[in-house]
């Protein structure tokens, strides 16, 4: 069996995320870089497949952007992926490009699998792995909680907003993962030995035949306004007053 | 005219030592004033286990712990909190070397009437199921140990200091130390002004950048540490009152904390901290240990061997923040001979919450009295003065990079003590 897991480098959204003076971009330069949160999941789900079924499981990692990505995807080969596929791309990318990208790398790959989060925790746009799905023609289970390998068939509890739906679907499939599918793991100190061995490949859009249409454009990004101001008020009537007043609210 | 703010002392930092020194100042009726860049109990402070183990290779370091705890079992009716958790503490060794590091600690504890003994490897395995004992050759066990809770420390200090008039600001970076005439004249911090005879560095990770806003030297360097928290795990029960474990050859330490297991590390390569380099604001609540950091896998290791189930896949945690090591691994506390009033209260080498009590009180001593009812000889603030090549940076770093790597490692020889006791 062959899991492809798509790896996005982002800044960690724990940290005082601003955007810069100009809006064209958020400020980085203090800002560590990890792999997304959901797609750390993914893989770790990937692993976990890779250590308790008895068949072999190969476990590809593959990542999309600038030559910086190498440090995420040797995480990711640290974490228990068997190797690495960097898609080097200088382009600005939208979930639709991403998914294009992706077909072309499942296309040379021929993976039984697609596991990746179910969106990136820096543009929060919850698409690639829809737009995947359609690409392929293949069937796809998002929000995934829970993961159980059928033989050629997948079991999948989904969160919605109403409780957990349970769905089945043949593989090959794409799998979007949410928070609680697992906890992600941190390497093992013969994890990190053996991802300098492994093989890491490089491979261009151009390579692979792609080329970027940009569909969506950033045109500014804002810090989000995080200061409290507090004010201690002496009645209600004052309260309702600026609320009338300030905030715009009509007295019914 | 700046407008400014007139104190008796103005302590830079709001960690354990900062806190506790203005608690103690401003029980002899000072006027305190209490600086943070970020948070109060936010830095070094905030990101520590706490343990306590009272008996250390330097008899007058032990009167300070012992009184410590005596302090801290004063300030927890005060503050309504538990500070001080008596779980009991156990050193164990797998080697003959490290036996007769226990041999001999045992003896020392016992030479000043301290509660120490060997404990036989059954009852060791009796007492920590959840611990592989079966490649021990000895431990030994003292039951007054245990560790202080830093979160009910901090706020223990903040409201007894509160109560007694301290004032504190937080987000306030101090960007400026005023001098006149070799004196201190006060600080200067958001543009104010803050005037005081008295200034105390207690900055920590940040204090040999503080000590530079005096074109002073202090040799403390920000060292990178991590422990990990497993989460409960009903399969391995660990009691809240379970003893604290250091286990030197693998350069861990653990103790209970909340159904899981604190397992923490002196790593032999610890990383190394520029301070400068790090924002204005930066948080040390938000660090995060990559997911393929080497410290975190060794640590994961070393935890391994002594508790089998604990593995890369256990559900945990893993803390990482800044600790401030010396080139002795011993703290820098007093005043310094060149500048009248200048004070430093920093590099505490990963014991700032357990020594804080004591310290609070040495500090408030000095900086009032002019000296301390404790012998400071071996934390004096300018012993450096006589380490060789104290200024040059990248020697000093050196030098407390390797401290800290051989921390845990080297093996260690208490120092010949006579008739150590409290006096407090």
């Amino acid at each position: 069996m062959k899991i492809l897991v798509s790896i996005k480098r982002v800044p960690d959204t724990d940290q005082k995320i601003v955007a810069t003076q100009d809006g064209a971009s958020v400020a980085v330069d203090h800002i560590p870089f990890v792999i997304n949160p959901f797609d750390a999941i993914a893989l770790e789900e990937a692993v976990r497949i890779s250590e308790l079924l008895t068949e072999p499981v190969d476990v590809i990692a593959v990542g999309i952007g600038e030559d910086s990505y190498e440090q995420q995807l040797r995480t990711a080969l640290a974490m228990g992926a068997a190797r690495a596929i960097h898609v080097r791309c200088s382009h600005r990318l939208d979930p639709w490009n991403v998914a294009r990208l992706l077909r072309a790398v499942v296309e040379r790959e021929q993976p039984n699998m697609m596991l990746m989060g179910k969106q990136a925790v820096d543009d929060d746009a919850n698409q690639t792995g829809q737009f995947l799905a359609a690409l392929l023609d293949w069937p796809q289970a998002t929000f995934a909680s829970r993961l159980e390998i059928d033989g050629q068939q997948i079991r999948v509890e989904r969160e919605t907003d109403h409780g957990i739906e349970t769905v089945k679907l043949p593989l090959p499939a794409v799998v979007t993962v949410d928070l609680r599918l697992n906890e992600p793991r941190y390497a093992s100190m013969a994890g990190i030995m053996k991802a300098r061995k492994k093989p890491l490949d490089v491979v261009t859009d151009q390579e692979l035949g792609v080329a970027i249409e940009p569909r969506v454009e950033v045109i500014r990004y804002r810090s989000a306004d995080t200061q409290r101001r507090c004010e201690r008020l002496n009645s209600v009537d004052e309260l309702l007053e600026r609320l009338t007043n300030e905030v715009g609210i009509k007295r019914p | 005219m700046i407008k400014a703010q007139t104190a008796d002392a103005i302590i830079i930092g709001g960690g354990v030592a900062g806190l506790s020194t203005a608690m103690q100042l401003a029980g002899r009726g000072a006027d305190v004033v209490v600086l943070e860049r970020e948070r109060l109990g936010n830095g070094s402070t905030g990101r520590a286990a706490g343990l306590l183990g009272q008996l250390r290779g330097n008899a007058e370091h032990t009167r300070m712990l012992i009184d410590g705890v005596a302090i801290v079992k004063e300030l927890e009716p005060l503050a309504g909190v538990e500070i001080f958790v008596q779980t009991g503490s156990l050193r164990i060794a797998e080697s003959p070397e490290r036996a007769t590091e226990i041999a001999a600690l045992v003896d020392m504890g016992k030479s000043i009437g301290f509660d120490i003994d060997h404990m036989p490897i059954d009852e060791v395995a009796r007492r920590l199921p959840y611990m592989r004992s079966d490649d021990l050759v000895d431990a030994c066990y003292c039951p007054t140990d245990g560790h202080l809770q830093p979160a009910e420390l901090v706020s223990a200090y903040i409201k007894i200091g509160k109560d007694r008039g301290v004032k504190y600001k937080t987000h306030t970076p101090v960007t400026e130390i005023l001098l006149e005439s070799g004196h201190v004249r006060g600080v200067s911090a958001l543009g104010e002004q803050y005037h005081a005879p008295v200034v105390v560095n207690a900055g920590g990770p940040w204090s040999y950048l503080n000590a530079e806003l005096a074109d002073a030297v202090l040799p403390t360097a920000a060292i990178g540490h991590y422990y990990l928290t497993t989460r409960p795990d009903p399969a391995q029960p660990v009691h809240r009152l379970s003893p604290a474990v250091r286990n030197r050859n693998l350069r861990i330490y653990t103790r209970p904390e909340s159904g899981g297991l604190i397992v923490g590390m002196y790593d032999e390569e610890p990383d190394l901290h520029d301070m400068r380099k790090l924002p204005m604001d930066f948080d040390m609540s938000r660090m995060k240990a990559a997911r393929d950091s080497i410290q975190v896998a060794r640590l994961i290791d070393a935890a391994h061997q002594r508790f089998p189930w604990i593995t890369e896949r256990t559900p945990m945690t893993i803390t990482t923040g800044i600790m401030t090591f010396t080139p002795d691994a011993r703290p820098f506390c007093g005043k310094m001979p060149d500048i009248e009033g200048l004070f430093h209260c920093a590099g505490f080498s990963g014991h700032g919450i357990v020594q804080s009590p004591a310290i609070g009180l040495i500090m408030s001593q000095l900086i009032l009295d002019g000296t301390s009812s404790y012998d400071v000889t071996s934390i004096e603030a300018d012993r450096y003065f006589d380490m060789p090549g104290f200024l040059d940076r990248a020697d000093i770093e050196a030098k407390c990079v390797s401290m800290a790597g051989n921390y845990y490692g080297k093996i260690e020889r208490p120092e010949v003590v006579t008739g150590a006791h409290s006096s407090r």
